[in-house]
């Protein structure tokens, strides 16, 4: 079995009466695509922070390729590249003033850092602006040039935490195929995020966490399998619909979520009850919605909360 | 309510919450206010500098001269040395042979030596001696005049003692006797008194010139003209101990007193942007890196030390070239002075960053105590004109510090071995001050 790239047991990080992360376990491959999903205040940036080195955990372990973090480790920090959430970049200095810095920071120098700066910004599409201040730079651009500062000294290990929020549409699209292209070409990554679709598209495997516990972690297939359900339905929350709920309770699961029922019917519930019992109420056939259960299902499931809250 | 009033309110409201504001309003200019008032004796029945130390040196057992010693104690504008300091505790009198080695110390900077022969047989007139160190010039100017003013109140004594042993030199003692018997009578005679007590008050030189003391409220014209008179009776000989060829020691003031406080401002903005770093996550990334903490602190400091050196460099030599600064053959010595006044700048920014909750807060801290700080450590003034439990706390500035070696290497012509006093204590204060911000740093949130 190859060995892991990042392995944490039992880490613990407390601020004051918080505890922010409590006794996370896991272990990501080489080559994996991990995410971490939750909503905010999860514990997302701390483990994410912990694993950095830029914090103590309070309790457990954490090493990266072998070498613990704790301990401010030189040959752990080197072989990892942190993608923050802020865009930490100096934006009163140009894009290639700023891949040259961090490049140092990491000990390139002369020819060595010259080609890894014009390859990080040929990757991310702006080497006709390396001479722009970064101030000048949309903000797509910034993540963009931020995700690539992360990656000047090649790292094992590429953590990045949100890199999307407040990206456009286009340019957070541009850095998903990147980071796909980074993970087929061996980069192990750990993508934090509270969108389910980022997970979804991007992640082999992921992890859901809240207050700082890890609920559940494994592929997309086998995290929907922990689901008691195949299907969820869904329907307005009216007062025609209102005893058709009452009565499809008594066969699965119905929450209400922003004037939306969900119904999660038990194991070997026919759906063709399902549908007689509409028919029976004299609902329309347009009311109601199937669908393959999501993450989002599973963290319902799991917190009885909805992954936004 | 009307929208400007509402608008109005609410930028009340905002003030109210912006401490750095309200200091900026209120307390800044109140402490200068106060310190200025301080300086210029502002309420004070009796205005002007005090307790500016001047050594007197009375070689004379003319009584008159002992008590032109008492009339300087009684000056308010002096502080008056009369005792050399043994270093096992003991005192002896000042010897006019310890005051160069003294005033190269800068024990103090004004001296006045009363000769033996301060009344000369041979020619009408007093005879005094003055040493200075006039490295501020404001300073002199004052105690030159003060001095000379008290002096001048107590000439027409000395004077008449001058006059008597002129008029001895040429009668002998029994017919200058006659000679103040026949006045005594005559005075005597003709305006009533004790015949007896005026030829004593002749014989001690008192000839009722007091009237030409310039000091005396009424005749202020006929006072001018004594001054004047005076002046060319009383020979002082000045003995500049420091600085004699130095062209502009005003310059030398005002140069380093500006860029010390402007290099305080620049250095404590660098620190502060500390602030905006951790702001922009940098300090994330940076430290996500192979770099530590105390890099991130001691590249500032090195940042801050580069960027003063340079700073007064510039200044100076703009100095030099605008108003004639003599740098020279002391410009390695000052360029040792500019790195640890730098040094002692750049940790103070560091301190004002490391207790400064946010960015606001540390431009209003560092703003109150630069201004303080130079307005006690001698930037804008001479120390000495402030009153004494000010200029104690001035020391514990590093302004004064810098200040000092500033004078020392362009005023002065200081050696290194001379300056290590002085660099000593700004070394002092950047340990001191760096080592608690560095602890502050590490136990505070800015890196989180």
């Amino acid at each position: 079995m190859t060995a892991p790239l990042l392995s944490a047991n039992g880490v613990v990080k407390r601020f004051g009466p918080l505890t922010a992360l409590d006794g996370v376990s896991l272990d990501i491959a080489p080559g994996e695509f991990f995410g971490l999903l939750g909503p905010n205040g999860a514990g997302k940036s701390t483990f994410m922070s912990l694993v950095a080195g830029l914090r103590p955990p309070d309790g457990g372990t954490l090493t990266v390729a072998g070498a613990g973090v704790a301990a401010g480790s030189a040959s752990a920090r080197q072989a990892l590249g942190l993608v923050p959430q802020h865009i930490a970049l100096y934006e009163d200095l140009s894009a290639e003033a700023n891949l040259r810095i961090f490049g140092e920071l990491y000990g390139l120098r002369g020819a060595k850092l010259g080609e890894r700066v014009d390859h990080a910004l040929d990757a991310v599409q702006l080497a006709d602006r390396r001479k722009d201040l970064v101030k000048t730079f949309s903000g797509g651009m910034q993540r963009r040039l931020n995700l690539a500062a992360a990656l000047l000294h090649s790292p094992k290990l590429l953590l990045c935490d949100e890199p999307t929020v407040g990206v456009d549409p286009q340019s957070r699209n541009a850095i998903f195929d990147y980071l796909q292209e980074l993970n087929r070409g061996g980069l192990t990554i750990i993508y934090s995020t509270h969108y389910m679709e980022e997970a979804t598209r991007l992640c082999s495997r992921i992890g859901i966490i809240d207050h700082g516990k890890i609920l559940a972690l494994g592929t997309i297939e086998e995290l929907l399998a922990r689901l008691p359900f195949e299907e969820e339905v869904r329907f307005p929350s009216t007062a025609e619909t209102a005893s058709l709920a009452q009565e499809l309770a008594a066969n699965g699961e119905v929450s209400t979520v922003d004037g939306v029922h969900r119904f999660r019917p038990k194991p070997g519930y026919p759906m063709s009850s399902f549908y007689g019992l509409t028919e029976g109420h004299s609902l329309p056939a347009r009311l109601f919605t199937s669908q393959r259960p999501t993450l989002e299902a599973l963290f319902l499931q799991l917190t009885g909360r909805v992954l936004r809250e | 309510m009307h929208p400007i009033l509402v608008l109005v309110r609410k930028d009340f409201a905002l003030f109210l919450r912006d401490k750095a504001s309200i200091s900026l309003t209120f307390i800044v200019p109140f402490a200068l206010i106060y310190l200025f008032g301080q300086i210029y004796h502002v309420n004070s029945s009796d205005p002007g500098p005090s307790g500016i130390p001047v050594a007197v040196v009375n070689q004379s057992d003319n009584p008159a001269a002992a008590r032109l010693v008492e009339a300087l104690r009684a000056e308010k504008t002096f502080k008056v040395l009369t005792k050399f300091v043994n270093p096992d505790k003991t005192t002896r009198p000042l010897a006019e042979g310890d005051l160069r080695a003294l005033m190269h110390a800068d024990k103090f900077r004004f001296a006045l030596v009363i000769p033996k022969d301060v009344i000369r047989p041979e020619d009408i007139g007093i005879h005094l001696r003055t040493y200075s160190n006039p490295r501020n010039a404001v300073e002199a100017e004052t105690v030159e005049g003060i001095l000379q003013k008290t002096i001048f109140s107590k000439v027409p004594e000395l004077l008449g003692q001058s006059l008597q042993a002129r008029a001895r030199s040429y009668l002998g003692d029994a017919r200058l006797d006659r000679f103040n018997t026949s006045i005594a009578s005559a005075v005597a005679g003709a305006f009533g008194g004790d015949e007896a007590d005026i030829k004593a008050h002749m014989a001690d030189g008192e000839l009722g010139f007091r009237r030409l003391d310039t000091a005396g409220a009424s005749a202020p014209v006929a006072a001018q003209d004594s001054g004047d008179a005076l002046s060319r009776i009383v020979k002082i000989d000045n003995v500049q101990v420091e600085g004699a060829g130095i062209k502009s020691p005003l310059a030398t003031l005002l140069v380093g007193g500006w860029a010390m406080q402007f290099l305080l401002f620049a250095v404590t903005a660098s620190a502060t942007a500390l602030f905006r770093e951790k702001e922009h996550g940098i300090f994330q990334r940076v430290l996500s890196a192979p770099v530590t903490r105390g890099d991130i602190l001691w590249s500032k400091f090195l940042y801050g030390i580069c960027l003063g050196l340079v700073q007064l460099g510039v200044l100076f030599l703009a100095g030099h070239v605008l108003f004639g600064i003599e740098i020279g053959s002391q410009a390695g010595l000052l360029a040792v002075v500019c790195v640890f006044a730098a040094a002692a700048c750049t940790s103070f920014g560091m301190l004002i960053a490391a207790v400064s909750p946010t960015p606001e807060s540390a431009r209003g801290l560092s703003t109150f105590v630069i201004l303080l700080m130079c307005a006690v450590g001698g930037a804008w003034f001479p120390v000495s004109f402030m009153p004494e439990f000010i200029q104690r706390f001035s020391r514990l500035t590093l302004v004064y510090w810098s200040m000092e070696g500033f004078s020392q290497v362009l005023w002065a012509r200081a050696t290194l071995a001379e300056l290590l006093p002085t660099l000593g204590w700004l070394s002092l204060m950047t340990a001191v001050v760096m080592g608690f911000s560095v602890w502050r740093f590490n136990r505070g949130r800015i890196f989180d």
